[in-house]
């Protein structure tokens, strides 16, 4: 892989009028407008053709499905417009990265909304029988936004222990008698918990990607944000990751975020199928320009990944995706550098958003990425790379 | 609520229509209360973005910074952060309980040990544990009292989490006390997401009404016996979907009444209930209100 390779982590908003439609509600005027002024500036081919179809609305079910492949495919010219290397299509045709997969999978009750932050909810499900897969479920929009992206792409896939993690287990653990000792119980829950992580892992997480991976997909990037929730359980997370990718021909990256990242050491150092970590660190730093550790506080910890056994690559987060704060360039320029300097390698560095960009409008979302890639250009630059 | 917020966020829904769905939402949570025929009643919290956000909202020397893990859990709060010198505010009605919930009222603010650890860019957080006391928690229990909220739980799950240092325990107690000031609310301590077992004999000496405890997490023979002092029991788990048994409830209130006598008794969740959605959080109310009936019933016969 390239020098400072660039990418998205996964997530875009959905557009208004993907959403009104697909919900088989009344589009406005500015929903039309902008599918058009977004096909326009994107120069999505055929956008026109989208405008039409959302003025027929009401739609029928293969006229919803049409505008769920239209919102990949102006995702992926977005991204690919902004100048990325690597794009997907923002997860234009899955519910939420969570939902889609219990949704598509044996074994799970959904249970209702429960906050995640500020007015940010997500649909919790609970395991109440076997997990398993109920039909490979990524399969269909893999095939489509291979038919319309120019650029390389990356699948992103839920992984196993956010999947459990996320979930209420109402199969593997009982409650039980509180007058029982409290260390028996908490051994118990455990157990419990292994069992339902690695049953998640090889019955649902490993099916899908072998799915994937026969219809040609060559790089898989198993998103993990629930994975240091348990800070006792990192080396059960490496487990599943394994038990999720070993053996398997493709290249495997993981997506971390919002988290204490020293607590994955030394946990990680066992997943050396891992080539690349994408991890969000733009979030905890200064807005400050400047490449000394003074300078870049929310990177300190970048050595650690440095270190591995293994020698993967870092996914360097540069954009905070929780603000509209737009990051300029040399921002983005100066946490390159400062991470270029600290693993010695720039082969070791691709740039990337902390996480998904779902919670930005689409406006910031584009306006960030363009700077990032405007950024990686003065890095290369003072670096001497073109 | 949540559809309504989420439309609010992307401009498709107005302000109007978000205030209706929260009344709505807390309609149904106090008449789920009065059901369960509880002696103290919340209003849920159900405006709260999390536990410190309308007190930082309210304080000009604090804001809302960067997104933390709120502890083991897929939920995250906006860390504070001294902005200046914290002066003393007038308490925000945001913290107020809407006009429709019924007297005697529950409160729940963070406790002055966890709102200062939770807090970033702090250089000596016991000096800001005493200013956040004084300045901001006081004025609130205050507010609270007038209120009719004879009860007031501090959440304190950073002390059986993460621990405390033994240097620290002094300046928590002093917080405490400056928290409580001389409004006359009961104030409970409540101890969550980790063993209390190892800090009550401690525990036992702080200027509180009662400590609430996790027995989900803790061991109920580390209770001891003979306290001074309320126990607020947390018998069901607020972040399993699974409903406990009926029976084993009413059977671990009664071991603890008999084992533990504590001045006085409440039951409750080990944590508040927002990490499970409304349907089970429901149910659990429900539950937790037949269990003190019948363990009251059977304690009176």
């Amino acid at each position: 892989m390239k020098a400072l390779l660039t990418h998205e982590v996964g997530s875009l908003d959905k557009p208004g009028w993907r959403v009104k439609a697909f919900a088989g509600k009344p589009l406005a005027e500015a929903d039309y407008e902008e599918a058009r002024h977004w096909g326009e500036r994107l120069q999505v081919p055929d956008y026109p053709k989208l405008v039409e179809l959302l003025r027929q609305s009401p739609l029928n079910r293969e006229q919803k499905h049409e505008v769920q492949r239209w919102s990949s495919r102006y995702a992926v010219r977005l991204l690919e417009s902004a100048g990325l290397d690597v794009v997907y299509d923002g997860e234009q045709q899955r519910t939420e990265m969570y939902d889609w997969t219990v949704k598509h999978s044996l074994g799970f009750e959904a249970r209702g909304s429960v906050r995640a932050f500020d007015n940010k909810y997500y649909t919790k499900a609970a395991v109440t029988g076997p997990p398993g897969l109920r039909a490979p479920f990524h399969n269909d929009e893999f095939q489509y936004v291979k038919s319309v992206a120019g650029a390389e792409l990356k699948v992103p896939a839920t992984g196993a222990y956010t999947i459990a993690d996320w979930s209420f287990d109402e199969r593997y653990g009982k409650p039980t008698d509180l007058r029982r000792a409290a260390a028996e119980r908490r051994a118990e829950r455990k157990a419990g918990r292994r069992a339902f992580v690695l049953d998640v892992a090889r019955k649902i997480i490993r099916p899908n990607i072998e799915a994937l991976l026969d219809l040609g997909a060559g790089w898989i990037q198993v998103d993990e944000p629930g994975a240091s929730t348990e800070p006792d359980e990192l080396s059960l997370f490496a487990e599943s990751f394994n038990a999720t990718v070993e053996g398997l021909p493709a290249t495997f990256s993981t997506h971390l975020c919002f988290s204490d990242y020293r607590l994955f050491f030394p946990a990680i150092e066992a997943m050396s199928a891992c080539r690349q970590f994408a991890v969000g660190f733009a979030n905890y730093d200064s807005r400050e320009l400047g490449t000394s550790p003074a300078n870049r506080p929310g990177y300190q910890v970048i050595a650690k990944f440095r270190d591995l056994p293994y020698a993967p690559i870092l996914g360097l987060g540069v954009l905070d995706i929780h603000t509209d704060f737009i990051e300029p360039p040399e921002l983005v320029r100066d946490r390159i550098l400062y991470a270029v300097d600290v693993f010695d390698d720039p082969n070791r560095i691709h740039v990337t958003p902390d996480c998904g960009l779902r919670t930005r409008s689409w406006e910031v979302a584009y306006t960030k990425l363009r700077n990032m890639v405007a950024g990686v250009q003065l890095a290369k630059k003072e670096l001497r790379l073109n | 609520m949540v559809a309504a917020t989420r439309g609010l966020d992307r401009g498709r829904v107005t302000a109007a229509s978000v205030d209706e769905a929260f009344a709505q939402d807390l309609r149904d949570f106090v008449r789920v209360q009065q059901d369960a025929q509880l002696d103290y009643f919340s209003d849920g919290l159900l405006r709260w973005q999390d536990i410190f956000r309308p007190l930082v909202e309210a304080a000009p020397g604090l804001a809302a910074h960067r997104l933390v893990r709120w502890f083991d859990n897929n939920a995250f709060f906006r860390a504070p952060q001294p902005r200046g010198s914290l002066t003393a505010i007038a308490a925000p009605d945001a913290i107020v309980p809407d006009g429709i919930v019924p007297r005697p009222r529950v409160a729940t603010l963070p406790s002055p040990y966890l709102f200062s650890r939770a807090a970033v860019g702090v250089k000596d957080r016991n000096a800001f544990m005493l200013e956040l006391a004084q300045s901001v928690l006081r004025p609130a229990v205050e507010r609270l009292f007038q209120e009719g909220c004879e009860l007031v739980q501090l959440q304190e799950p950073w002390l059986p989490y993460f621990g405390i240092a033994d240097g620290d325990w002094a300046p928590f107690k002093e917080a405490l006390a400056a928290t409580r000031g001389d409004a006359g609310a009961r104030i409970v301590l409540s101890l969550y997401f980790g063993d209390a077992g190892p800090h009550l004999p401690r525990l036992k000496r702080l200027p509180v009404d009662a400590l609430g405890i996790d027995l989900v997490e803790t061991d109920v023979a580390e209770l001891g016996s003979g306290w001074e002092m309320g126990l607020v029991a947390g018998c069901l788990n607020g972040r399993s979907s699974l409903l406990e048994s009926l029976d084993e409830t009413v059977d671990l209130i009664r071991h603890l009444a008999a084992s533990v006598r504590p001045t006085t008794l409440y039951v409750s969740s080990n944590s508040d209930l927002e990490l499970l959605p409304t349907a089970v959080a429901e149910k659990k109310v429900l539950l937790l209100g037949e269990a003190a009936r019948r363990a009251k019933e059977r304690v009176a016969a």
